[in-house]
């Protein structure tokens, strides 16, 4: 099954959603379930007969067959009992792997924004560990629903049988299991919540510290680490022995209520037997019975923490299904790929965080086939203002514009499919570098060096470095790309962005961690691929941006210079300022030039 | 069983070892054998109050209720619900103590795999997905608590209880005994079955959970890029199959577990079926029919008795199974042992490296870092460094340019031993890298590096980071990398909370936080490995001068790409596929008309 891209999120989203999917399956199991209750309620009927044909007359006739039919009755309680576990047990693994697959395309939905505020580890710790608890309460639940229902009732037959009164006096306490479950409830339902929040943090440190091991390492902040983490552990013991608490309590309470029936049996039916109301054996056989229930009652127990617990969980994993990605769709139709032209307009764009400018008023034009630069001070707000053209942080209606067309009525896979994007921070899977760079064009290319790879690989300048490696194309990188140098690493997230071919390409500082002369090369290189293409290069470096056709100066989130190189040269204003440094070296390139 | 096909995929274990996991798990179970013991008294009581009360009701029937004697039964009654509450006191106690147990247990194995995983080297995290390592840590000690948690140490219990049956049985009747586990073999073959089948499958589940844990750790810390690259569909498509492969990993224990259950039942009903059976057999016409009926009622009973723990031990022998692939695991990750930065071994004499694990006296004349024919490769491949020879004199600053991946961030992972050098010797202040202490090494090489990671938490942690610095060293800090104006820019203070990796900063302010961090530690040696990439000229320079004051003295090695930053070092060294082909000062090299110079007119016709 291909999980849908947006999860439902209906209304009469519950526990019960994913597994009513199956209830085919759960159906016919819970039917082989009462089934395998009836069959085993004849197996101490027969052994009963097969006793007292002991006594009798005739033994060596009348045993063999009813030994012959007990056993088929345990072979038949056997089978049906398998059948229906595996046809339970396997509906909730079903059911379990449709929420997870549902769970994990809608966090892909979800934007950039939404994992800031949700890390990593935590919502890892819902797809594993949570989903588990939910399953728990699918599979083992259900069998137990059944399984305890009917054994409360056949007991209850039973002693109805034998004495009504009785019967009504034994079933007094058990009232009380509600009480006794609606109070420990709630106990167990905040006690689990606890748990996987505390489950869900640990892992979220863990995470990081993994990620974080080289820093970890040479800045020595082990000790500090591992503190942090032996606390959270601690943490996490003390909430999982709240909830063995409350669980520790509601198992003997059970029991309690049911030994208090027996008290009560003993009393009142004692007295009744005295004053010769009832047989002395009905009250032992009665007695019997009772002892009977002693099972499902404690499985009421464990039902009820079941419940508690696949609901603490299930609130979880809700929560994550019904939080809607922000950033969504366009309702209008999609561009025509190869008509678009990738005229990118922004008009007074403003973006805040926490109530922060960080893009103030932004209004620019870039026409088809030109390049733009965007320079500025760090953190004037650069990667913000392309993130919006690729929606990766949303934009206000009105404000954002690709080929006259607002960004916000377009599907986002059109949109984006118009855009190449190297983000500023290089970010690889850990993959062959040939398949990193065959994600721009979203294809699996399992380590071979197609033809669209290699090109693209060319110009993003790594061809050298990858025939020195002895894999080439085929090299596994690490997660993240760890296993290459900075500049390779930069340089394959560049050329992923040029093997999409897009009609707007975005290169956010990307040429930052490479040497001045790759730089050069590179950029003589993106010259060719960026012909006829829409190119907005964000750099720090004057000679990236110099022969750009626009340069637009962002200071503090607003516009304050757009202009060509020497006409900001002339002018002298922030850029002049700014660039200062790099241009004295530049006034050399201008004597040079000048003679 | 399907394979789903990812890189780094983990192979499924092959044979168990359980008395082995068993005893290595013990290693985590006996620092609280007091609760062990405390257990140990509960569980007897436990049953104990619980067998006492069928007692009172036969005394109830026998002396009062059969005799017509009502007056004493509340009384009865009275000490009945004392001893109803006394059983669930202690079955409370009972369990609570062996949660404690439990989760004790898991807390210091989590720890033990916590503090080794941190132990390895940084190779080790190369190939090492962070998924897995988290699954390690989590979901395989959540499943080995469930054997504490439903129990299982009851087992012996269990045992204990199943072979006394099995002894009164002989002493009543030595043939009916025989005919009754006459059965045991069917019960064998059964176990074994089951067994096999079900640790071959939660084997591969423990492997699956990983690899989703792997693949969803990955694709959410990317996400940007799977969004850019509208991956989502592939991505879920992927996802899908690991999914599916660990919902059907399960198949097999889900039938081994159904049928052990069920079947063991059915074969008690066997043995009762045959007892009877042979009884009627023997019974011919005069025997003594009611000693006869007497025997086979008590062993109907027995034969009861002993199939029920049978059963209920054949509901935990599943959970067991679980919880040993998950030791399994655990165990295999703890026995795999790369350290970090070791001392030097004997083998290191030739290196003319001291023994001794306390530090060397230091050697003031010395040069603050030393390499001398250094070589490494990272793994089997390619040489990366190719006897790099250099030095950094103290209080020298030192500059490195060369190509990308010319080996220049190797240079400074082998310095402080992030990874370790296959040949030749590196020195600081004189002393053999490898016969310091890593901590003191570390202590004395700051290094800031390429990729910045900030973790989560304010800002004033990060650039602490471990240190015990006052607020003021803190400011003094921000000050310095110029990073005041910029945090007031933004409306942030040192209180101000990072989200994960920094993602709610700008590349160039998580730069300069991180530039922050390494002066706050007050270097002895500042590694820098471009690490004003990202920022912008006029913020570099505050930076450089911030630099140039506090390390006036002190040894600074510097990596960039930028002329500016590199013209005014004392010493160039440039570096080319793995080697150091030219060293001097700017002048001296452009005035050489080798490589730098012709570096540096790239610069200028590009600048
Ligand atoms: N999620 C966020 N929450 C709050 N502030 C944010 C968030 N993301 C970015 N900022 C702030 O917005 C400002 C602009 O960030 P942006 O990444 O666009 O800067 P930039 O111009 O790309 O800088 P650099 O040159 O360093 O890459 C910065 O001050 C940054 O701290
Ligand atoms: N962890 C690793 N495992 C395997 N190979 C690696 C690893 N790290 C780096 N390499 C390889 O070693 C070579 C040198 O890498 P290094 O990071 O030292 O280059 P660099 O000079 O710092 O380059 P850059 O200027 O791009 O940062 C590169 O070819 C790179 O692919
Ligand atoms: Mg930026
Ligand atoms: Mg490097």
């Amino acid at each position: 099954m291909t999980a849908p891209p947006t999860a439902p999120a209906d209304a009469a989203l519950t526990p019960w959603t994913y597994l009513a999917r199956h209830r085919g399956r759960i159906l016919v199991g819970c039917a082989l379930l009462l089934l395998t209750n009836a069959l085993f309620l004849g197996i101490p009927v027969t052994m009963g007969l097969a006793v007292a044909a002991l006594g009798g007359a005739d033994p060596a006739g009348e045993v063999p067959p009813l030994a012959g039919l007990m056993i088929l009755f345990a072979l038949g309680t056997a089978i049906t009992r398998i059948g229906s576990r595996i046809l339970i047990f396997n509906a909730a693994r079903a059911a379990e792997y449709e929420l997870r697959g549902d769970l994990f395309a809608h966090l892909l939905t979800l934007e950039p924004a939404y994992y800031r505020a949700h890390p990593t580890g935590d919502v890892m710790s819902r797809l594993t560990s949570d989903v588990q608890t939910v399953r728990a309460l699918w599979g083992a639940g259900v069998l137990n629903i059944v399984n305890t229902g009917f054994a409360f009732a056949t007991v209850l037959v039973m002693m109805l049988r034998i004495d009504p009164w009785l019967t009504l006096w034994s079933i007094l306490p058990f009232p009380t299991i509600f009480i006794l479950g609606q109070i420990m409830g709630k106990r167990i339902y905040r006690a689990s919540q606890g748990v996987q929040q505390h489950l869900g943090t640990l892992s979220n440190n863990i995470q990081e510290d993994l990620t974080g091991i080289q820093i970890i390492k040479s800045y020595g902040v082990e000790a500090d680490r591992r503190a942090r983490f032996v606390a959270q552990s601690e943490q996490l013991l003390g909430q999982n022995m709240m909830l063995a608490r409350v669980r520790g309590q509601l198992g003997p309470a059970l029991a309690a209520v049911g030994s208090l029936a027996a008290v009560i049996i003993l009393f009142v039916g004692g007295r009744r037997v005295v004053a010769g109301e009832i047989e002395l054996g009905h009250l032992v056989e009665f007695n019997g019975y009772l002892a009977r229930l002693a099972w499902p009652v404690l499985a009421l127990g464990w039902m009820l923490s079941l419940l508690e617990r696949g609901r603490a969980s299930w609130h979880r994993l809700e929560t994550l299904l019904r939080t809607r990605p922000a950033i969504a769709d366009g309702a209008g139709p999609a561009l025509d790929p190869d008509a678009t032209r990738g005229e990118v307009r922004v008009e007074h764009l403003s973006i805040a965080f926490d109530g922060r400018a960080v893009l103030d008023d932004v209004s620019v034009t870039m026409a088809p086939g030109t390049v733009t630069a965007i320079v500025g001070r760090t953190g004037a707000g650069k990667s913000t203002l392309v993130d919006c053209l690729a929606r990766l942080i949303d934009v206000p209606a009105g404000t954002v514009f690709l080929d006259g067309r607002d960004v916000t009525t377009l599907p986002l896979d059109s949109l984006r499919g118009a855009i190449g994007y190297a983000p500023q921070e290089a970010f690889l899977f850990s993959t062959t570098i040939a398949d990193n760079v065959a994600l721009g064009f979203g294809q699996a290319v399992a380590g071979q060096a197609v033809p669209r790879v290699t090109d693209a690989a060319t110009a993003a300048g790594l061809a050298r470095d990858l025939a020195q490696m002895p894999d080439g194309y085929a090299t596994v990188v690490g997660e993240r790309g760890i296993t290459l140098s900075g500049g390779q690493r930069q340089r394959v997230a560049l050329a992923r962005a040029l093997a999409s071919a897009p009609r707007v390409l975005i290169l956010d500082d990307s040429l930052s961690s490479v040497d001045a002369e790759t730089e050069r090369v590179i950029l003589e290189r993106l010259r060719e691929v960026m012909r006829g293409r829409t190119a907005i290069l964000i750099s720090h470096r004057v000679a990236a941006v110099k022969g750009a056709d626009q340069i637009v100066v962002l200071d503090a989130g607003r516009v304050v210079e757009v202009g060509t190189h020497d006409a900001l040269l002339a002018r002298g204003g922030v850029y002049a300022e700014l660039y200062r440094t790099q241009l004295e070296d530049g006034d050399a390139v201008a004597a040079e030039a000048a003679s | 069983m399907t394979t789903v096909n990812a890189p780094a995929q983990e192979a499924v274990l092959g044979k168990a070892y359980d008395l082995r996991l068993m005893r290595q798990l013990w290693r985590y179970v006996r620092p609280h054998a007091r609760l062990l013991a405390v257990w140990g008294v509960l569980l007897p009581l436990t049953l104990a109050f619980e067998l006492a009360q069928p007692y009172l009701l036969k005394i109830a029937i026998e002396d009062h209720i059969a005799v017509g004697d009502a007056s004493g039964l509340g009384l009865i009654a009275i000490a009945y619900v004392a001893l109803v509450v006394a059983q669930a006191a202690s079955a409370f106690g009972e369990q609570w103590v062996l949660q404690l147990l439990g989760q004790r247990s898991m807390h210091g194995l989590r720890l033990a795999i916590y503090d080794h995983v941190l132990r390895q080297r940084a190779a080790f995290f190369d190939r090492m997905p962070v998924g897995r390592l988290l699954t390690r840590m989590t979901n395989d000690i959540e499943s080995l608590n469930e054997m504490f948690a439903q129990g299982v140490v009851t087992l012996v219990a269990d045992l204990v209880k199943m072979i006394a049956i099995v002894v009164i049985m002989l002493t009543l009747d030595v043939t009916l005994t025989l005919l009754t586990f006459l059965t045991l073999p069917l019960l064998w073959l059964l176990v074994t079955w089951a067994r096999g089948a079900m640790r071959s499958s939660f084997r591969e589940i423990r492997v699956r959970i990983a690899a989703m844990n792997a693949f969803v750790q990955e694709h959410l810390s990317g996400i940007r890029v799977v969004q850019l690259f509208r991956r989502q569909t592939a991505a879920a498509r992927e996802y899908d199959a690991i999914n599916a492969a660990h919902r059907d990993a399960y198949l097999d224990s889900i039938k081994a577990d159904a049928a052990m259950y069920a079947l063991v039942e059915a074969i008690g009903v066997i043995a009762i079926a045959a007892i009877a059976w042979w009884t009627a057999r023997g019974l011919g016409a005069g025997a003594d029919t009611a000693a006869h009926l007497a025997l086979v009622i008590v062993f109907i009973e027995y034969i009861n008795k002993f199939f029920i723990p049978v059963r209920d031990l054949s509901a935990k022998y599943t959970v067991m199974q679980g919880a040993m692939a998950a030791s399994e695991r655990i165990m295999q990750l703890l026995e795999s042992d790369e350290p970090d930065a070791p001392p030097a071994a004997a083998s290191d004499a030739a290196a003319g490296a001291p023994g001794a694990a306390t530090a060397p006296a230091p050697q003031p004349a010395a040069p603050a870092i030393a390499f001398e024919q250094v070589e490494f490769a990272y793994g089997r491949g390619e040489p990366v460094l190719r006897g790099v020879s250099l030095e950094v004199p103290r209080g020298a600053t030192v500059a490195v340019v060369g190509a990308t991946g010319s080996g220049k961030s190797t240079l400074i992972k082998l310095l402080t031993r992030l990874y370790e050098r296959d040949a030749g010797v590196i020195r600081v202040g004189g002393v053999d890298v490898r016969a310091l202490p890593v901590a003191e090494l570390r202590r004395r090489v700051t290094v800031v590096s390429q990729d910045v990671f900030l973790f989560r938490g304010t800002i004033a942690d990060n650039i602490r980071l471990g240190l015990d610095l006052d607020r003021a060293a803190l400011e003094d800090a921000v000050r310095r990398v110029g990073a005041d104006r910029l945090l007031a820019r933004r409306g942030a203070t040192l209180d101000t909370e990072i989200a994960e990796r920094g993602g709610n900063f700008s590349a160039g302010e998580r730069q300069l936080l991180a530039f922050a961090r390494a002066l706050a530690r007050d270097p002895e040696i500042l590694v820098l490995d471009e690490a004003t990439a990202h920022v912008d000229p006029e913020a570099e320079e505050l930076i450089e001068r911030g630099v140039a004051e506090l390390m006036r003295g002190r040894t600074t090695l510097v990596i960039a790409h930028r002329l500016s930053t590199i013209r005014n070092a004392d010493l160039i060294l440039v570096m080319a596929r793995g080697q150091v082909i030219e060293r001097g000062t700017h002048d001296e090299l452009v005035a050489a008309g080798g490589a730098y110079a012709q570096l540096e007119r790239t610069f200028r016709r590009h600048e």
